[in-house]
């Protein structure tokens, strides 16, 4: 999951681990930003983000000692900010109504492609961010984990807690949720089989 | 998930589902279904045309998450892992300056104060009136200069700490501040025009003149020869018996003016004595203050004493809090008195109106030349939450303190949101609550007496004041938001204030706990606001600041239609 040409920060990791606070903020410093993003797709507000990223940290000093050096550390760390975000809203109990729908129920038909294809083109990332704010908190995280920090479904599976083979389905219902939300059009987002 | 792929997907001459298409190039599907779905849109153009058009939202999607479209969070900031974790040792170090200060502050002033005022006639019922006038006598302001020893030891040491072990960083402010501050207390030298005397016993001689402001610090202070300027004691004994041209003001045990004062006397003391002259204005905090027959005051004379004994001659108005006052001098106006006994004797001469209210009526002899006769109104105390104004008034101070609030609000929305959010920060809220509320009017009062300046004092003094009341806005608009939901606009925020304010305020309306709920509502609110002011004070970075190594994780990999992956 480590991007190409990013060594992975395995002396600043043992230097952590070793309680060197120079090497905590070296990796403060590098991931803090990405964490941050992360945090501030998944997370309602921007001060949610911020409480979360810096919980994420504070909780990743007690978790160093679990890393898995043959891993990589970014993805590790996604993980750990997935795990947190998803549990800050859970606790906070405000998941929508429609998530506690049978996600089997999400129609599975085609949408119209060239719709879709329009729909794309005229969509700038401003506005899918906006969209992304008018999501059900499970879709929201789902596409999070999935397109921002490129979590497997075997991953998103186990920080969201379905089964490994609900996943597409959340992620399909998410992208629809999301189309719907950017065209305020019910049909292209329902689909229509053609 | 093969499942749900073969429930849905069909690729024997009908097309394909957008679920399969989804799983297809996200790689999920096994190798010979992958096959499949390659071979299908090889031959149908809809369900290739559809594969791209989910490819690209996907990209839109990486792309739109991925784009940083704002900056950092100031309190994110480079090193704020480790300033965060240097607080861990700032809170240790504010609760035990709170401890300590809580400690000094009970014994050497909360105490005799508060048993003062309730002997002046005040109660002492609420839960501020029991932190600021319980207690014993009157133990004298040496405990203070131990007290700021121990603060500028601690923190010091704190600090030696924090920068031998490496921790220290920028986010160390506040504590290094609060350093250079006590280190400017314990070095107290470099001042122009002002001299500094320490030692057990300080003399100024009968021949000798100080030119400027003067200092003094030690047991015993006694001044025989001319200040020309102020002078400014901490002292046990104070003794002064030549000519003083400016101010007297002092902290100290005992207070003797035999000499003459030019300007005007300030004492927080045990006991006063003038036998002496003071041509302007007398203002004293202490057990007892005495003017004697050969006294003379040439202002007005404003005490908060538990006894008072006027021989001598004031020139203008008396004002007295005070247990028993004692009036047989010369009064020039008018006397405003409230206390448990006035006795005005035979000698005693007052030429403008005499007011007293309390528990006894006044005992004023036959002799005694009055300019009209004593108003006296008798003080009856009873549980202040047995009267019935007390309800109407705590609606009323409901009402200005949501209009406070919302003055408050609108003028710095952006604070106020930080610091509401702040206090979700519980412990750290408390912990620099407790230091905050008792640290800042220390220092303040060290500033107004020292090189820092008078009007800076004052400055920190009356805006800790006002925090106080901010803090219980914050507060009730933090327990708005837990009843309403959270919020990061303005208005619904302020909606939030009024509902949370109504809420504490009537909390700390209760009888008998609604003391300690409002005193704990401060310290929670007053750390929420500081710590909010901490963090202003972190570094921003900047939207144009290049971009850490990491901040872009890596891209979704790049699926083609031909190249099925097995999962």
């Amino acid at each position: 999951m480590s991007a190409p040409g990013i060594t992975e920060p395995t002396e600043a990791i043992a230097r952590a681990r070793a309680g060197d606070t120079q090497a905590w903020g070296e990796l403060f410093h590098d991931y803090a930003p990405a964490i941050f993003r992360f945090c501030r797709r998944a997370l309602p507000t921007r001060e949610d983000a911020e409480d979360a990223t810096m919980e994420i940290f504070m909780k990743l000093k007690g978790k160093l000692g679990q890393y898995d050096e043959s891993r990589s550390f970014s993805a590790w760390l996604y993980k750990v900010a997935a795990n947190h975000c998803w549990d800050t809203l859970r606790r906070r109990k405000i998941r929508q109504d429609k998530e506690t729908d049978d996600v089997e129920s999400v129609p599975l038909e085609h949408p119209d492609s060239n719709q879709l294809e329009k729909l794309i083109e005229q969509r700038s990332s401003e506005e899918v961010r906006r969209a992304l704010k008018k999501l059900g908190t499970r879709a929201r995280m789902a596409l999070v984990m999935r397109y921002y920090s490129d979590m497997s479904y075997d991953e998103i599976a186990d920080a969201l807690g379905v089964r490994r083979a609900f996943v597409g389905v959340v992620l399909l219902r998410a992208r629809h949720e999301l189309r719907k939300a950017l065209e305020g059009n019910t049909a292209l987002a329902a689909g229509g089989a053609f | 998930m093969t499942d749900i792929v073969h429930k849905h997907g069909e690729s024997n001459g009908q097309h394909l589902d957008e679920m399969t298409c989804l799983l297809y190039i996200d790689r999920q599907l096994d190798r010979t279904r992958g096959l499949e779905v390659s071979a299908h849109t090889q031959e149908c153009g809809d369900c290739r045309t559809l594969l791209r058009a989910l490819e690209r939202e996907s990209r839109l999607l990486t792309r739109a998450m991925l784009e940083e479209d704002e900056p950092l969070p100031s309190r994110l900031a480079a090193f704020q892992e480790v300033a965060k974790r240097s607080l861990q040792w700032i809170w240790g170090l504010a609760f035990g300056l709170a401890a300590t200060g809580f400690y000094a502050l009970y014994t050497g002033y909360v105490e005799p104060w508060q048993q003062r005022f309730e002997q002046a006639g005040f109660g002492g019922n609420n839960l501020l009136g029991l932190l600021i006038f319980q207690g014993a006598f009157w133990k004298g302001w040496q405990s203070m200069i131990t007290l700021l020893e121990i603060v500028a030891l601690l923190t010091l040491a704190g600090l030696g700490a924090a920068y031998f072990r490496r921790r220290l960083r920028r986010g160390s402010a506040l504590a290094l501040v609060l350093a250079g501050f006590c280190a400017l207390m314990a070095l107290p030298s470099a001042v122009m025009a002002s001299e500094f005397r320490k030692g057990d016993s300080i003399d100024v001689a009968k021949d000798e003149i100080v030119k400027g402001d003067l200092f003094v610090s030690g047991a015993r202070a006694r001044i025989d020869g001319t200040v020309d300027g102020d002078v400014y004691a901490f002292c046990q004994n104070l003794t002064v018996n030549g000519h003083i041209t400016g101010d007297i003001i002092a902290f100290a045990q005992f207070v003797r003016i035999d000499g003459q004062v030019d300007g005007n006397i300030r004492t927080f003391t045990n006991s006063v004595a003038i036998r002496g002259s003071v041509a302007k204005n007398a203002t004293s905090f202490a057990e007892s203050v005495t003017v004697d027959s050969t006294g003379k005051i040439g202002g007005s004379l404003t005490t908060f004493v538990n006894m008072l004994a006027l021989d001598g001659n004031l020139a203008r108005d008396l004002l007295i809090f005070s247990h028993r006052a004692n009036i047989s001098g010369t009064v020039g106006g008018s006397v405003q008195a409230r206390g448990d006994e006035l006795t005005i004797g035979s000698t005693a001469q007052i030429v403008g109106q005499t007011r007293f209210e309390g528990r006894n009526p006044p005992s004023i002899a036959a002799g005694a030349k009055l300019g009209s006769p004593v108003e006296f109104k008798k003080l009856e105390h009873k549980p202040f939450y047995t009267e019935g104004t007390y309800f109407v008034w705590q609606l009323i101070w409901a009402a200005a303190f949501v209009l406070f609030g919302l003055v408050l609000f609108v003028l710095m929305p952006k604070f106020s949101q930080e610091a509401v959010n702040s206090a979700e920060h519980y412990g750290a809220s408390m912990g620099l609550g407790v230091l905050v509320f008792f640290a800042v009017p220390i220092a303040a009062v060290i500033a107004c007496v020292t090189v820092v300046g008078l009007f800076i004092g004052i400055s920190a003094f009356f805006v800790w004041y006002a925090s106080l009341y901010y803090a219980q806005i914050v507060v009730g608009a933090l327990v708005g938001k837990w009843l309403m939901g959270r919020t990061s606009e303005t208005w619904p925020l302020i909606g939030r204030m009024v509902v949370g304010v109504l809420i504490v305020r009537a909390c700390t309306a209760i009888p008998m706990v609604g003391g300690w709920i409002k005193f704990a509502v401060i310290l929670w609110g007053l750390g929420a606001v500081s710590l909010a002011l901490y963090r202003r004070f972190q570094p921003m970075i900047a939207p144009n600041v290049p971009a850490p190594p990491l901040t872009s994780p890596p891209l979704p990999p790049n699926t083609t239609v031909g190249s099925p992956q097995p999962a």
